[in-house]
């Protein structure tokens, strides 16, 4: 479905089906201050799939996923222009409730950051922003998301310990476990195992596997192995431009763009 | 490449020299530290009995104790510290996550430091003049505000520095949870830093336990027990600097006890928190 363009092309981004696009990033800038970060990227998201970001370093792919959430929202100076539409509304649009907007676009970032409490209270303290559970619920919405993460085997018997006691691979899990546990819709991973050491990363990617059926999940990384494995799209990006996007197989096997089959091929990136 | 024996030997011995020198300096900081201890542990331990908790000051050549000045101390600091502490943790925490380089927040952290090393003296001056004149009497209140004005910066400047350290990913990961930014402040940023808050605190407690000059000014003094703020205050650095002057051996010997209490109970409490907030270890 991507070989309409013929070689080279300078980019190609292919379509998805309208009726399974999660969120639709529609022509969008970004701007730090006066630098030009994204120029009209265009990507849609597909429901309860992984897409990938690739590209070198300082293309956009992190400035992308943070616009998704507008964390970006949080510093004076940097703002997008453009659309993100998410289930039929534009996030980008002012007034929009941002707290209610992140806790359905959960986010993992490249270093654990357990907050100091327990295991436990890691994974309810977002689950209280928004409900009141009794004891014995939160217990089991605890349990519920440390299982998804793969994490409750190796935690069930220190939920009362410190989370910043657990070993780097480990804390991620608990940060993925702390996401779910609010029961998102869309899940943003920057970079998720870049800190972790081989082993960590295999499991973190399990517990991705694992996710990928109910979450739309966007995942941000360096690695293009891992790109390969987990995602079913995969976007390319290059100097703050969507070069390429389709369908994974199809980008690893038989890129459509030069940019892209360079970066693939490792001559450059 | 051939190794220049003189140049290393040269190094060896400006490593040497430099190291022996940190070690000298460091024992002169401590000797000294030794030796105030042992005039204070020598001279105040002998006066320290059951009249210093019971009694209060008493006039020279009769018996009695430091109670009055205790309880004014204890009370002036204590409402001091209240003051200071949510002053300063407030304003420490606007400066790190709200004021940024703002022209009014770096204003504020320029005054904040000038403060830092005011002239305690012109602080209780300042204090005389808003509310000791106005309302026509020294006061324990007057004594605890100009207490507190010395304490608020130390805390405001350790706790924009303690919650400078807080990795920007934990801030961003309460708020992609859906958490508005002042509850990842107080429930995450705060409780990450609780025991840099802590030294803050304690930095800020030790250094207005054995103020005195402030204190001359607002809470003055009283002769006699009084748990009334309202009115002049007795306190353990100014019973100290009274009854040091005096050419009286009995009322020397209760300044050397007084300064020994205000000695032990900083040091006391210093431990006592350090104990109470060790950080979680890893397993």
């Amino acid at each position: 479905m991507n070989a309409l363009a013929p070689l080279p092309a300078d980019t190609s981004v292919a379509a998805i089906d309208k009726s399974r696009v999660k969120l639709d990033v529609q022509n969008l800038d970004f701007f730090y201050g006066k630098n030009h970060a994204l120029k009209g990227v265009s990507i849609p998201f597909a429901a309860k799939t992984v897409t990938a970001l690739i590209g070198p370093s300082g293309c956009g792919k992190s400035t992308l996923l943070r616009a998704l959430n507008r964390m970006y929202a949080l510093y004076p100076g940097q703002k997008a222009t453009g659309k993100i539409m998410f289930d039929g509304e534009d996030i980008l649009r002012r007034g929009i409730d941002l707290s209610m907007l992140r806790a359905k676009i959960g986010m993992v970032f490249q270093k654990p950051t357990p907050f100091p409490m327990s295991i436990h209270d890691n994974v309810a303290f977002g689950v209280r922003l928004y409900e009141t559970l009794g004891k014995a619920d939160m217990a089991i919405r605890v349990e519920e998301a440390l299982r998804r993460a793969a994490l409750w085997d190796e935690v069930k018997d220190k939920l009362h310990t410190s989370g910043l006691g657990l070993s780097g691979g480990q804390q991620q899990r608990l940060c993925v476990a702390r996401c779910i546990a609010v029961k998102p819709e869309i899940l943003l991973l920057d970079e998720p195992t870049s800190a972790l050491d081989p082993i960590s990363s295999a499991k973190l990617e399990e517990t991705v596997t694992q996710l990928k059926s109910d979450y739309t999940i966007i995942i941000v990384t360096h690695n293009l192995g891992q790109a390969a494995r987990l995602s079913a799209y995969t976007g390319f990006m290059y100097l703050g431009e969507l070069v390429e996007f389709g369908e994974t197989e199809g980008m690893f096997t038989k890129p459509v763009t030069t940019r892209a089959s360079d970066y693939i091929t490792g001559r450059f990136g | 490449m051939a190794v220049s024996t003189r140049r290393i030997a040269a190094r060896k011995l400006s490593n040497l020299a430099f190291v022996g020198f940190c070690l000298l300096v460091t024992a002169i900081a401590l000797t000294a530290l030794a030796l105030i201890l042992y005039s204070l542990v020598s001279q105040g331990l002998g006066g320290l009995n059951l009249d210093i908790f019971t009694k209060d000051t008493p006039a020279a050549g009769t018996p009695g104790g430091l109670l009055n000045a205790i309880i004014g101390s204890v009370l002036m600091a204590g409402l001091g510290m209240v003051i200071a502490v949510v002053i300063g943790i407030l304003a420490g925490t606007w400066l790190a996550e709200y004021a940024g380089e703002s022209r009014y927040g770096v204003v504020v952290r320029f005054l904040n430091d000038v403060l830092l090393s005011a002239p305690s003296i012109l602080v209780g001056l300042f204090v005389y003049e808003i509310l000791v004149h106005p309302f026509g009497s020294f006061s324990g209140y007057a004594g605890a505000v100009a207490l507190a004005l010395l304490a608020a910066p130390v805390i405001t400047r350790t706790t924009e520095d303690v919650l400078k350290l807080q990795p920007i990913a934990l801030r961003e990961s309460g708020v992609a949870l859906g958490t508005p930014v002042w509850t990842v402040i107080r429930t995450i940023l705060w409780r990450g830093s609780t025991s840099g808050l802590l030294t803050g605190a304690l930095l800020a407690f030790a250094r207005i336990s054995g103020e005195t000059a402030p204190l001359l000014f607002t809470a003055l003094n009283n002769q006699f027990r009084s748990f009334d703020m309202s009115k002049p205050m007795a306190s353990l650095p100014v019973a100290i600097y009274q009854d040091a002057l005096t050419p009286y051996n009995d009322l020397n010997r209760l300044a050397w006890t007084g300064a020994l209490i205000i000695a032990a109970s900083v040091l006391t409490i210093t431990i006592a928190a350090r104990f109470l907030s060790k950080e979680p270890r890893r397993s």
